[in-house]
């Protein structure tokens, strides 16, 4: 592959897309990796009984669609030295057992600054099988020159 | 009727069999929305000492089999020089160094993640010593939730900052085992 640098990119280059495929399984992985067992996303008896979000079903980790997101950008920069310098994230729909996720992005600004502090955002987005968006986020990432 | 799943099955590293997973366990003892403590900062004893085992696990957790957080000898040979952390693994980091005391609300049955913010200054590393130093940012009302931040600072053995992180939860109303809800 060849390596992502400050100078090959342009404005509204799209990344690779990365997939995942979601279900109980992949959700409790992430728990136990995470070690965030809030029960929303362990305890599907417990999310039945409160009617969780009105569905009654456990929830993947918002941080697990972020973790998704930002792979898209390490995938398509790490090897070359990219650097991500920031993340946010914003998640907009639950993500549930049986969901499969597509994470995008596209370079929407370039910074050129002094060597070696050169930058650019990414806009990541996450939508499910029906088109749903699920999450966006924005990743600020320094690219070697 | 979906297989069942149990989070034993998944358990593997030294910290994922010493950390409580029941987080219904103690949580009347979590910090509250009502009573967070908005002058203070507070600097974690407890450490996170950052082992092959621990980036390995969380990198198969998200999926990612990227070798530069997967394979020591493949990523030795890459512009890290080594194995690094994916950069969403601050996240079981936050939650190791908040089992207890400060912070802990992360852990409230019911929470619902809206979004997050964190900034990387350096690359996190196996052999590093993660230390925290947390405190109240903002709280606040929107569409009748309730909405709590604090901000991290994470840092590694020779305290130099190597990422921060603007955490937030919508908490819920209640804290009763049963009734953790909207």
């Amino acid at each position: 592959m060849t390596s992502v640098t400050f100078d090959s990119v342009i404005l509204d280059m799209k990344l690779p897309d990365v997939v995942r495929k979601v279900d109980q399984r992949v959700i409790t992985q992430n728990a136990v990796a995470s070690l965030d067992y809030n029960p929303i996303h362990v305890n599907p008896k417990w999310a039945k009984e409160v009617n969780l979000l009105g569905k009654g079903t456990t929830i993947a980790h918002g941080m697990c669609t972020f973790a998704f997101m930002t792979s898209v950008v390490t995938d398509w920069c790490y090897a070359g030295g990219g650097f991500i310098t920031r993340l946010e994230s914003k998640f907009i729909h639950p993500v549930r057992p049986g969901d499969t996720i597509t994470c995008s992005g596209v370079v929407s600004e370039i910074h050129p600054r002094k060597k070696g502090q050169s930058f650019v955002v990414i806009e990541l987005g996450a939508e499910n099988q029906t088109g749903t968006k699920v999450a966006v986020a924005k990743a600020r990432v320094r690219l070697p020159e | 009727m979906a297989e069942e799943v149990h989070i034993e099955d998944f358990i593997k590293t030294e910290k994922q069999k010493a950390f409580d997973h029941d987080f219904f366990k103690g949580a009347e003892s979590y910090e509250k929305w009502e009573d967070v403590d908005m002058d203070a900062m507070y600097d974690g004893r407890k450490t996170f000492e950052v082992k092959v085992e621990d980036i390995r696990a969380f990198s198969e957790g998200i999926l990612d089999d990227n070798p530069l957080f997967n394979d020591e000898a493949a990523a030795k040979d890459g512009p890290f020089g080594g194995l690094i952390a994916h950069p969403i693994f601050i996240t079981p980091i936050a939650f190791w160094l908040t089992e207890e005391g400060p912070g802990n609300w992360i852990r409230t049955p019911g929470a619902i993640n809206p979004g997050q913010i964190i900034e990387y200054y350096e690359q996190i590393r196996p052999g590093d010593v993660i230390h925290g130093k947390t405190g109240f940012y903002d709280k606040w009302l929107k569409r009748g939730k309730r909405y709590l931040t604090y901000v991290t600072e994470y840092y590694r053995q020779d305290d130099v900052m190597v990422a921060k992180g603007w955490g937030t939860l919508i908490l819920p109303t209640s804290t009763g085992e049963d009734t953790h809800k909207f």
